[in-house]
């Protein structure tokens, strides 16, 4: 006999003639009521509308004056239950009336009960998957089917490789500065030794900018990170220790190797006693850090006019080892950057004394390191957008 | 420049091995870029760096081979038969601008026959990339491949009055170079004249009017020596770059005048016939003594780490044409040659010992900066940033900066920075919006068929600043700024770009169409890793956003942060049939906050109970009313809340809608007992009546 029978019948058609049977059918009242709430709170509601659906269906069987569960009890269990046992009834009525106006309650006034206890909706479905009575067995899903994935997102390739780059030289205690990408000519040339009347200005090809107000080539959209050097000095003095990383532009015809706009990294170090000692120990030091450990070094003779001596450095071929292959074009070696010490006339105009300091300097692309990472045949892909390339990062 | 192995060992004992050659001029800075066979010869491809004129020639290479291998180096001979006649009563040479000129020397050869040159010197110039005129000018160029220094042959039958000049070209004066352009010349722009014309473009280029010709029977030799930076100017702005303009900008060597000229001369009458005049008229105003340079020991071991060089110094800089004394122990003086202008001070002297030694014989030493325990907040800022963004999926894109501005103002109101010299209309001006570029990102990749995209780009807008002083002086007033200063006014944002659904179909997942609020939500998410107080939101009618579908995060009145989905207007331009979510955000301004504090709040060990409350909210009262009128109540056994569902207006009840707020009820000391929740609960609500919300029956 279920609920439902049980209470359009009397507690003598029950044979209910003692507390003991009294107490234990309203504990069975109790438990299905219990039942039904929590069936409602870890029950699949889709939605919330749903759910509010099913707690009012909820408050109607239990609490509605017609037809109402707890009024059926009243009229059948209270009202003709024999003397003796009436007010033991009729304290059992009221707990369980009391019991039932939580649900009336919660719904009207204090919300609806969502979570009486800590555990989500989820866990609550677990944990009576786990309850032997409960046990239907599973219907198996295809546990080889993909999971649900979240996506991430990536970094830019060239945004990795100026990470590592930049966190090889922090571990050196250096530190990251940035500079104007809309620069002077002063400090973009002239400070650095590139007078506009020595041909070197032309090593650069230069983007100008009009800015209101001032005259026609007096600005640029700098060439170099190199600007940065300068303004360093002028803020920081010496000693100085520094990354510098950052956007370059060079009028140059977009193809596989150059890019209008692209990425350099200086470095610079001005202290007492810096030697062109210095310059090759910390740039072996990047390189093997960067490329492996078995990377060896190359320095040559070059020309920057903001450095003396200056020098192209090379790295042993990281495809071949050094033996020649098609990426060192037979030769072994790959030249990735060029550098130098800092030319006095630079520290000068950067307000250092050059007779008590020396220093010196490195600039390389950060987009032909993450060529050369990557395998990356084509610079304008960095600067395409195109999803295909940027989810292979 | 090219050069020939042959030409090469005319003036030193190269190795045999072209090879090893190639590598060990590179290894001392002439740079090797190619070696190629050529009939009976090699020519090597040498990239010379612009402050060594010197290496553009057979002369210069062979120097620092023969200072390298220690051999001796070679002139090449010139045999001058020279007939009575004296040249200078055959013409008359006078520099008025000596600033400009400061070397003249000329000579004249008579009775030649011009014509093609033997095989010999037009397969030799052929090799070198150099065409073949007639013989007098291939003498001309042969003795520039030769020794470096740019002449000029003139038919002194055309120079009237047989007189030279070397002057600055009067205003609006008028030469027809040898190129077949008829030029108009400015008065700062330097000509060689005869007595009523400008008869060529010094250091440049010849004139017509006098060039040789298979007429001429006598030539008049020029062998200068120009004002770099005037040449450099003058070529420049005519558009012009010749051998010769190429060489005199980088600094001719002065001494080598008189000597190609009579190496030319004696060519000439051998290839050409004909007799050179007796003496060599040399106007030279200019002649300056070079200024000897200090140089010490300990210069070269502080600027290399070694002072093993030092015994070097006395073999190696004579070899390469300096002159040495010894000043003491430890230092010397030494006067460079007239052929290296790019030498001036003392550690251009410490390079070329170390050249010379090589770079990879000196010292290596790592020496990290001193420790600084000053600590780099906008790198920890910005890497907290990006690892949010690449968690909620999305990729960094790092589009050019560069855009048209026509589109750029389809985005802003702000003005652009204008590139005066742009490769293209495309690309002509710096940005003052993130936002072109992001949308052509996302229309490129939407066109190739990805419809679902995320896209961030952490990069600077640019505009000019508002009141930059039209009369400060702009090329000295730009120079004289100091390091803090901007010539623009560039900022950092962070735009995003969104489009399509919650992910792709899959057997688990239906995915839906990205919102508002999927956009917001994110900028929600990554201004939560800084701690902003009070962050405060309000809608926002701007250019590219869509009315009603936009709005903005502020700190006070600083904007932090503005997002909306593209104006639709705006999408059809670029073709985009999908909604589309941009952002930006003020990377200046929201890096002055600090992170989010990470600072530990116990917290209750009591149970909590939620609530839901449906309630009819009228039309007028924003959610963020009653987010205000809650948080007023601080009513602390209210631990959190929102909201959980909205039904839209009028569908409950006109001019309400319905809002399940969802309230989770909490005390730090106690179990919270029914009736406390029930009171809580009707605070909420009776604080609530007042917005006119009421629960719904």
């Amino acid at each position: 006999m279920n609920i439902e029978e049980k209470i359009q019948r009397t507690l003598a058609e029950l044979g209910a003639d003692n507390a003991e049977i009294v107490q234990a059918l309203f504990a069975e009242v109790r438990a299905a009521m219990e039942a039904e709430r929590q069936g409602l709170i870890s029950g699949g509601a889709a939605n919330d509308a749903e759910r509010q659906k099913a707690c009012r269906a909820l408050r109607d069987r239990w609490l509605a004056r017609k037809n109402g569960i707890i009024s059926a009890i009243d009229e059948h269990w209270l009202k003709p239950s024999p003397r003796e046992l009436k007010p033991l009834v009729g304290r059992a009525f009221n707990e369980l009336r009391q019991a039932g106006a939580e649900l009336e309650v919660s719904q009207l006034a204090s919300g609806v009960p969502i979570k009486p206890d800590h555990r989500s909706a989820a866990q609550a479905g677990e944990a009576t998957q786990v309850q032997p009575a409960s046990a239907d067995p599973v219907a198996a899903p295809d546990l080889t089917l993909p999971g649900a994935h979240r996506a991430l997102g990536s970094l830019h390739p060239v945004t990795q490789v100026l990470r590592e780059i930049e966190g090889i030289f922090l571990e050196l205690g250096y530190r990251t500065e940035t500079g104007p990408e809309i620069e002077s000519v002063y400090y973009n040339f002239d400070a650095l030794n590139i007078p506009e009347t020595h041909p070197a200005r032309d090593d650069w090809d230069t983007l100008y900018v009009k800015l209101p107000g001032s005259k026609d080539n007096a600005a640029v959209l700098r060439t170099h990170t190199s600007p940065v050097q300068i303004r360093a000095m002028e803020k920081y003095g010496a000693p100085l220790y520094l990354i510098v990383p950052g956007k370059v532009y060079r009028h140059d015809n977009p193809d596989a190797s150059h890019a209008t706009m692209f990425h350099q990294v200086e470095g610079l170090a001005v202290d007492r006693d810096i030697s062109f000692a210095d310059l090759k120990g910390t740039l072996d030091f990047f390189v093997k850090k960067f490329f492996g450990s078995g990377t060896r070094t190359r320095f040559q003779p070059s020309f920057f006019p903001f450095t003396e001596p200056s020098a192209e450095m090379a790295v042993s071929c990281w495809a071949c080892g050094g033996k020649g292959c098609g990426v060192c074009k037979q030769s072994g070696w790959v030249e990735i950057m060029g550098c130098g010490m800092v030319h006095p006339f630079v520290l000068k105009n950067g307000g250092i004394n050059p007779k008590r300091y020396s220093g010196w300097a490195f600039g390389f692309g950060a987009d032909r390191m993450a060529m050369i990472r990557y395998g990356v045949t084509d610079i304008q892909l960095f600067y395409q957008s195109d999803v295909r390339f940027l989810e292979q990062f | 420049m090219k050069i020939s192995l042959n030409m090469l060992r005319e003036f030193v004992s190269a190795p045999a091995d072209v090879k090893r050659l190639a590598s060990d001029l590179t290894r001392i800075g002439v740079n090797v870029e190619s070696v190629r066979e050529q009939e009976d010869d090699w020519i090597l491809d040498i990239e010379v760096t612009s402050n060594r004129p010197d290496c553009l020639s057979h002369l210069g290479v062979a120097r620092e081979a023969a200072a390298f291998y220690r051999k001796a180096l070679r002139m090449p001979g010139a045999h001058l038969a020279e007939s009575d006649i004296r040249a200078k009563d055959a013409v008359g040479i006078a520099i008025a601008d000596t600033d400009l000129c400061r070397r003249y020397c000329g000579r004249v050869v008579e009775g030649v026959h011009v014509g093609p040159s033997p095989d010999w010197l037009r397969r030799r110039l052929e090799a070198l990339g150099v065409r073949s005129i007639n013989n007098v000018a291939d003498v001309t160029n042969y003795a520039l491949m030769e020794l470096g220094h740019p002449l000029h042959a003139f038919d002194l039958d055309c120079i009237r009055q047989h007189r030279i000049i070397v002057r600055r070209a009067k205003p609006g004066e008028k030469l027809g170079t040898l190129d077949g352009v008829d030029r108009t010349l400015e008065a700062d722009q330097l000509v060689i004249a005869d007595a009523e014309r400008a008869v060529a473009l010094a250091g440049i280029m010849g004139g017509e009017e006098s060039e040789i010709s298979n007429s001429t029977r006598r030539v008049l030799l020029e062998s200068a020596w120009f004002a770099p930076a005037s040449i450099r100017r003058t070529a420049k702005k005519l558009g012009m770059r010749t051998e010769a303009s190429y060489r005199f900008e980088r600094g001719a060597d002065i001494e080598m005048a008189p000597v190609a000229l009579d190496r030319a001369a004696a060519l000439i009458a051998e290839l050409a016939g004909g007799e050179i005049l007796r003496g060599s008229l040399d106007v030279y105003p200019g002649k300056k003594s070079r200024a000897a340079i200090e140089l010490r020991e300990t210069e070269i071991r502080r600027i290399l780490g070694s002072a093993l060089l030092a015994g070097k110094v006395e073999r190696l800089l004579p070899a390469l044409g300096f002159r040495v004394t010894r000043r003491g122990k430890t230092a010397w003086r030494v006067t460079p040659p007239s052929f290296r202008p790019d030498v001036s001070g003392e550690v251009d002297l410490v390079e070329e010992v170390a050249r010379h030694y090589g770079y990879d014989r000196l010292p290596s030493r790592l020496r990290s900066a001193p420790p600084s325990i000053e600590r780099d907040s906008r790198r920890a800022k910005e890497s907290e940033l990006t690892a949010g963004l690449v968690a909620i999926g999305f990729r960094e894109i790092i589009p050019p900066a560069m855009v048209d501005p026509e589109e750029n103002a389809r985005f802003t109101a702000q003005p652009p920075v204008a590139i005066e010299n742009p490769l293209s209309q495309e690309a002509s001006a710096m940005r003052s919006s993130a936002m072109p570029s992001m949308v052509a990102a996302l229309a490129r990749n939407l066109d190739r068929g990805r419809h679902d995209l995320a896209f961030f780009e952490i990069g600077k807008v640019y505009t000019p600043w508002p009141n930059m002083p039209a009369s400060s002086g702009p090329s000295a007033g730009l120079a004289s700024l100091r390091h803090s200063e901007t010539l623009a006014d560039e900022r950092r944002v962070l735009a995003l770009g969104l489009t399509g659904s919650t992910g792709s179909a899959g057997v688990h997942d239906k995915p839906r169409e990205l919102g508002f609020f999927d956009l917001k939500g994110h900028i929600e998410t990554l201004l939560g890793v800084f701690d902003i107080r009070p962050l405060r939101f309000e809608s926002l009618a701007a250019r590219p956003y869509e009315p009603n579908l936009a709005g903005r995060f502020l700190h006070g009145n600083e904007a932090l942060a503005e997002f909306g989905e593209l104006r639709q207007a705006l999408a059809a331009q670029y073709k985009l049939r999908q909604r589309v979510w941009l952002a930006e955000i003020y990377l200046d301004a929201l890096m002055r906050h600090p992170l989010r504090p990470r600072v530990f709040r116990a917290f209750s060990k009591f149970p909590s109970a939620e609530r839901d409350f449906s309630l009819l909210v009228p039309e007028e009262v924003t959610y963020e009313h009653l987010d205000q009128m809650i948080q007023g109540l601080a009513r602390n056994e209210i631990r959190g809340y929102g909201p959980v569902e909205r039904l839209p207006e009028g569908k409950i009840e006109k001019g309400y809608y319905s809002l399940l707020l969802r309230v989770t009820f909490q005390s730090a000391e106690r179990t919270l007992t029914s009736e406390e929740v029930s009171d809580a609960s009707r605070e909420l609500i009776s604080a609530l009546a007042e917005l006119g919300v009421r629960l719904r029956a």
